[in-house]
């Protein structure tokens, strides 16, 4: 039936790399996605649950399900923070009847229902199997051979539904066959679903600095040339506040971090403008340039 | 008061009820200590009380331990915890409960993450998404003079992203089912408060 996309606020702001090359490397491979899910709001997130408790942040969450539903589409989302907010509220339905009830109440005060019908699924798991790694190689037109790079999954995104779905909750490895899909060499990275500290910047910053800096140094000591993330909230600490954790720890980086519809739409040789490197707050341009021009 | 007395109403198991029922408060009697979830942590340096003694705490009804401990401010739902907890125990849900209850309790300053949360919230329900330029600036104002010296050491941060458009100043969009949203809201919070 086709997927209907959840872009999240992060889409429109810090993650909007990430809203531009997704939608050139699902027009690129042909996948079945189409329109975001009309008139959506935020999936409120971690904090709105620590505001107004968990109850009704799902329900906030839930009303993107019942307009997915009128659309008649099961929801595919990149941002890893929403995923785990609209994937455990749709779970959650589907296992608990009395929070399913609830939540029908809830949205029923806005003339919405939602059967919990539909799947929420993360965008690496829809790659790897609707789309397939065949498919990937297939498009690949510039293999990125000898670029090593550094898989950060992220905590939500294997996490999201506390169980193991697309990949190991622990130690996930499905971004790294994508990325050596595309001719890319996986280095090991044993933080790739280690946190980076979350949306705690302005509330706890010295858990930032220590927790990013974590899965930087990881990430250097591997011998990675640039990190990949499918998650807005990952690809922000790691990214941008890379110059202050090295100033910090009196170290120097230089680790790009890419989304990785980003490094596929390198790899599948899109055009410039699809790339979104301006948004790159450590520039991608010189690690990057036996495929890619400035 | 003897010394005796003073240790015994250190303890009160009324208060360990109060908690038990708070929205996903009743899981945390099933702690049974293993401690998996302290070597779990990545926040658990910066915790007063680390996981485990934060539920013990709880169980035993130490009210001052707990009303004073940062543990649920450090939490940052990066959900290991809950995945590995042998008793199944949703750790992240159980710290939603408690920020709730701090906030309610003793008010939206008892906690930067309190204020931050709850500025998020409105934020967002105005509007219906995020606006991160408008958020940082309404959680200055509210937080005052100290925090904004705290913001100064940001700048830098700030200014990157800025000028990488991923910090943008205008205005973000508003849903056009805003009031819906809000009645959804409402009823929730109205059903979670019945629920306990
Ligand atoms: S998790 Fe973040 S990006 Fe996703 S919808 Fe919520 S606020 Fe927006
Ligand atoms: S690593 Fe950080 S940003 Fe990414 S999902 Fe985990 S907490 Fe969120
Ligand atoms: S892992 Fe679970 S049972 Fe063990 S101490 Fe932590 S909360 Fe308690
Ligand atoms: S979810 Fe919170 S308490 Fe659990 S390990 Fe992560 S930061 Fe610690």
């Amino acid at each position: 039936m086709g997927y209907i996309f959840y872009p999240g606020c992060a889409s429109e702001a810090t993650g909007k790399a990430s809203f531009i090359s997704f939608e050139a490397v699902v027009k690129a491979l042909g996948m079945d996605v189409h329109d975001e899910i009309p008139d959506w709001n935020c999936c409120g997130a971690s904090l709105v649950a620590n505001a107004v408790g968990d109850l009704a942040q799902q329900a906030i969450a839930a009303r993107n399900l019942a307009l997915a539903e009128k659309a008649g589409k099961d929801v595919i989302v990149a941002c890893s923070s929403c995923y785990l907010n609209l994937s455990w509220t749709n779970e959650k339905m589907k296992i608990d009847p009395k929070f399913h009830s609830q939540i029908n109440e809830a949205l029923g005060a806005g003339g919405l229902s939602y059967s919990a019908g539909l799947q929420v699924r993360h965008l690496i798991d829809v790659l790897i199997n609707e789309v397939g790694l065949d498919k990937v190689r297939e498009r690949t037109i510039k293999p990125l051979e000898g670029l090593k790079v550094a898989c950060y999954s992220g905590c939500q995104t294997v996490r999201a539904i506390r169980r193991p779905d697309f990949d190991d909750v622990e130690f996930p490895v499905m971004l790294d066959r994508l990325v050596e899909a595309l001719g890319a060499t996986a280095v090991p990275f044993p933080m790739a679903a280690r946190c980076c500290g979350g949306a705690q910047q302005f509330t706890n910053p010295e858990l930032i600095y220590d927790l990013t800096g974590k899965v930087l140094d990881s990430a250097a000591e591997n011998g990675a040339d640039v990190i990949v993330t499918p998650c807005p909230m990952c690809a922000l600490n790691t990214d941008a506040f890379q110059d202050k954790i090295a100033k910090l720890k009196k170290k120097k980086y230089n680790m790009p971090v890419l989304f990785v519809t980003q490094l596929m739409g390198v790899a599948f040789d899109l055009k410039p403008k699809d790339l979104a490197f301006p948004y790159n707050i450590v520039s991608p341009y010189k690690k990057l340039a036996k495929w890619v021009k400035k | 008061m003897t010394a005796a007395n003073k240790q015994a109403s250190r303890y009160d198991p009324a208060f360990a009820n109060e908690l038990y029922a708070i929205e996903n408060g009743e899981y945390m009697k099933q702690c049974m200590q293993c401690g998996l979830c302290v070597v779990t942590c990545p926040a658990r340096h910066l915790m007063d009380l680390q996981p485990r003694k934060y539920f013990k705490a709880i169980q035993a009804g130490d009210r001052d331990q707990v009303l004073k401990a940062n543990t649920p401010w450090l939490c940052t739902s990066c959900n290991l915890c809950t995945v590995r907890c042998p008793r199944g125990i949703p750790i992240i849900d159980v710290m939603h409960g408690m920020k709730l209850y701090l906030a309610q309790k003793q008010g939206i300053k008892v906690a930067p993450g309190a204020l931050f949360s709850k500025t998020f919230f409105d934020v967002m329900l105005k509007r219906g998404r995020q606006w991160e330029a408008w958020l940082t600036q309404m959680y200055y104002l509210k937080a005052g003079p100290g925090a904004i010296k705290d913001a100064m050491k940001m700048i830098d941060v700030a200014q990157a992203m800025v000028f990488k458009k991923r910090l943008p100043l205008a205005p973000a969009k508003t849903i056009k089912g805003k009031s819906q949203l809000k009645k959804i809201y409402e009823k929730a919070a109205a059903l979670a408060k019945e629920g306990h």
